[in-house]
């Protein structure tokens, strides 16, 4: 099974990947994560404005038959969401970097940049679970 | 201890399907999308791998007074040729299996049992023949089972049987031909769709498999399987019928035959249950606020407990999220609006008229 890494993402161990841009950061969950999930039925996104830190839950994402979390990949305040997921929740598994992005962060820390993961360490995670 | 492998295995490996523990077996859950393989059956036509499944051949001149006494269900709306869907109920009137017999003639039926009861129900039968005139055999594992489901399962088979399918009327079976090899044949599913359920021996495994998928199949596995049976509100042992819920309580009410004059395990709690009711009856729901209903979820009605969900889930056909749930009979009619608990919230649900879903 070959899986799709973009390889000018960050990625963190719990599947999420990370758009940088300026201090805006885009969040969402990779192609291994998608396809372990199955097909998503229902995402609940989180208010605009909240603030929270590293390593929180800020979403749950439901496919068929399971439920997933998406993990806040750096502290930040959420400026937008993916309000497209609610009619089309299966962008995630066909376009899971593109039209099936989650959260949108402004971030608060930038140090907390350099603890994410560079595709070629998230591409070993994934090696080691697919065994 | 290795999971038993059914003698489709190899296919769904080598199609990519995601495999999983089921009853003791390593069956295919999807192979691609359970949506997509949900949907196929809902407009053309899928193929299950059901050979985990149990099959009985029952045997003898008092087979059908055997199962007068052990079934709720009534064999003298049967006759040889068609099959009849039942429970088999302990004395309290909980239910052992439901499954399906077929009547090939008055001294010979087969038997299909669900794939985590197969032991149990080989047990119960035989404890239960009582010195009467009953051989049972345990086919379960000398033969494979196909579901073939969908709008367009006539049209897709009937080239290849020997058989006019549209004389094979809904419960009735036949023994034929499908492409050279002999099968059993039987117009029942477990979908909503029209469609059929074969089994035969397990030398014809991928050559059965093969034709079917050639005539424009596509595979299904146990998660279509699953929300399909949701949407067509048919019962799944151990969630809405099991050994503490009985069929009365699962709203199979009809089932439970009056048959006077004969005797029947569980007989006297049923017909009074069907006579007065139960205290507690299943319901379908769906949600008001968004999300996903699933199974053992509880369920809330002013701050009170009154039940929980018994079988949840995504409806692909309706898109939304669907669930059946045992709840305190105050609360059953429809539009009736309570909550329900969703991990750490309670989401507004209400209770829906059922089947979901029925094309048959």
């Amino acid at each position: 099974m070959e899986y799709e890494f973009p390889d000018e993402l960050k990625y963190l161990q719990t599947h999420e990947w990370v758009r940088i841009e300026d201090n805006i950061a885009t969040v969402g969950i990779t192609d291994y994560a998608q396809h372990q999930l199955g097909d998503i039925v229902y995402v609940e996104l989180p208010e605009i404005g909240t603030t929270l830190k590293k390593g929180v839950n800020v979403a749950e994402i439901e496919s068929v038959k399971a439920v997933g979390e998406l993990m806040m990949p750096l502290s930040g305040k959420i400026i937008e969401v993916n309000t497209g997921l609610a009619d089309n929740p299966e962008s995630v598994n066909s376009s899971p970097y593109g039209t099936g992005w989650m959260v949108k962060i402004e971030i608060i820390n930038n140090s907390e940049i350099d603890e994410l993961l560079s595709v070629e360490a998230y591409k070993e995670i994934v090696k080691t679970e697919k065994k | 201890m290795d999971l038993k492998r059914t003698p489709f295995y190899n296919i769904h490996v080598k199609l990519g399907a995601k495999m999983v523990d089921f009853a003791g077996f390593s069956m295919p859950v999807q192979y691609d999308s359970i949506i997509k393989e949900h949907e196929a059956v809902r407009t053309k036509a899928g193929v299950f791998d059901v050979s985990h499944m149990g099959e009985f051949l029952l045997e003898g001149n008092d087979v059908i007074d055997f199962l007068q006494y052990v079934m709720i269900n009534d064999l003298n709306l049967l006759e040889p040729s068609k099959g009849q869907y039942s429970c088999m109920c302990y004395e309290n009137g909980t239910v052992v299996d439901d499954l399906v017999y077929y009547e090939e003639t008055f001294d010979r039926f087969r038997m299909i049992v669900n794939a985590g009861n197969i032991e149990k129900d080989f047990q119960w039968l035989n404890d239960h023949i009582r010195g009467k005139d009953v051989k049972i055999t345990n086919l379960s594992s000398e033969r494979c089972r196909l579901a073939f489901q969908g709008p367009k399962s006539d049209e897709y088979l009937q080239p290849l049987v020997d058989v006019d399918l549209l004389a094979v009327n809904r419960f009735y079976f036949a023994h034929c031909m499908l492409s050279g090899v002999p099968i059993f044949i039987a117009r029942t599913g477990y979908t909503g769709e029209r469609g059929f359920e074969i089994s035969f021996d397990n030398e014809f495994a991928e050559k059965i498999w093969d034709e079917l998928i050639k005539a424009g199949a596509s595979p299904a596995g146990l998660g279509a399987r699953d929300s399909l049976r949701l949407e067509a509100t048919y019962s799944l042992y151990g969630h809405e019928i099991s050994d503490s819920i009985t069929p009365v309580e699962a709203g199979l009410f009809w089932l439970v035959k009056p048959k006077e004059g004969i005797d029947y395990i569980g007989k006297n709690v049923l017909m009074e249950q069907k006579i007065e009711g139960t205290d507690r009856i299943i319901v379908g729901l769906n949600l008001i606020d968004r999300g996903v209903i699933r199974d053992n979820f509880k369920i809330f009605k002013d701050g009170a407990e009154i039940g929980y969900i018994t079988s949840g889930g995504y409806s692909p056909t309706l898109k939304k999220t669907i669930g059946l749930g045992l709840i305190k009979k105050q609360h059953k009619e429809e539009g009736t609006e309570l909550e329900i608990e969703v991990r750490n919230k309670f989401l507004k649900g209400v209770v829906v008229s059922t089947p979901f879903y029925s094309n048959v």
